[in-house]
């Protein structure tokens, strides 16, 4: 029997916003080394310093998506952790919904369904990030395998004086 | 560094393959590491495979979006500039793959002082198997002509022919 999860309560957080929300950090040239050697890009915008300041960038910058990847839990913020122990069937992912409201399903496992990307600047490193969000639509599909609900949220990344680095489109997938 | 200009690219023409691996859950390690994604379907293989029932860890659609972004800014090279781009992760990729990024030209369109390419690009593993399908708009400079500006304004664009 199909079950439809896309309920009243679910359709409601549909358009709501969030933010802008400042990243606890600024961009850290040691963040963005441990970023491009783990994606093994080695351009040298983000590390030589010397060929950086007579670029275009006129500095380090951080990789093209970097911005997504760059807010961290802040030191006065719980673990999410300290839930291993209580329940085994954690998967380790923190849902924290970019500050939006929580999307309530009884699934609980989460694929990354792709991205889309509109890029404005790169972020320099020392740069300060802002994250502004919506939910842009969640829908339901029924396959072979069940049904998945596939969440879509847009993200505006900025750093100061509201100047624009990307925008990201995020799929992300119940099932 | 490509220092490809406008006129150096036809329709049809596929741009240089970037590639990764044979991947390991190491490689995976170090990016759910270095991002602070705790996912155990990405290194805990009981958890995965018993608990998820995966074929194996999972090579992380946030690390493989980066192999088509470099894909897409080495070609474009500094004088040009990945525009936009979009693509869906429909397979997954486990430890041994060794996954190859590819692009190919299907438009072209001369606006202003600078040159708009289409591409569709994807991700396919050792196998061939195809499992990232996406597309990208990237801006590059004419020959002789300017730099693409940054910051990237769309607004340097001439207008588009439809």
């Amino acid at each position: 029997m199909r079950v439809n999860y896309i309920t009243d309560e679910v359709k409601s957080v549909i358009g709501t916003h969030n933010g802008p929300i400042l990243a606890y950090h600024p961009v850290e040239a040691s963040e963005v080394r441990r970023f491009f050697q783990a994606i093994m890009d080695p351009a040298p915008r983000y590390w030589d310093e010397g060929w950086a300041a007579g670029s275009r960038y006129g500095g380090l910058v951080a990789p093209p998506a970097y911005p997504p990847h760059h807010f961290r839990r802040p030191p006065t913020d719980p673990d999410p952790l300290d839930r291993m122990r209580q329940d085994p069937d954690f998967d380790g992912l923190v849902r924290t919904y970019r500050g939006l409201p929580p999307v309530n399903l009884p699934l609980k496992r989460m694929l990354n369904g792709g991205y889309e990307y509109e890029f404005f600047r790169y972020a320099r490193v020392g740069e300060r990030i802002y994250r502004s969000s919506t939910y842009l639509d969640i829908y339901q599909r029924d396959g072979k395998n069940g049904a998945m609900v596939f969440i879509i949220a847009a993200d505006m990344y900025t750093t100061d004086n509201e100047v624009p680095l990307i925008t990201a489109t995020t799929t992300s997938i119940m099932r | 560094m490509s220092d490809i200009c406008f006129e150096d690219v036809s329709v049809g023409q596929d741009i240089p393959t970037v590639v990764k691996g044979p991947m390991s859950v190491t490689h995976v390690m170090r990016w759910s590491s270095a991002m602070e994604n705790w996912h155990r379907i990405h290194y805990d293989w009981k958890f995965a495979t018993e608990h998820d029932k995966l074929p194996d860890v999972v090579v992380n659609g946030s690390w493989k979006q980066h192999v088509l972004i470099q894909l897409l800014t080495d070609w474009a090279g500094e004088r040009g500039w990945l525009w936009k781009t979009r693509f869906q992760f429909r397979g997954m990729n486990h430890p041994g793959d060794t996954i190859t990024a590819w692009g190919r030209v299907t438009a072209t369109e001369r606006r202003g002082d600078f040159g708009v390419v289409q591409l569709e690009i994807g991700l396919r593993n050792h196998k061939g198997v195809e499992g990232t399908p996406g597309n990208a708009t990237v801006v590059l400079p004419c020959r002789g002509g300017p730099a693409v500006p940054y910051p990237f304004d769309p607004a340097c664009l001439g207008p588009a022919s439809s």
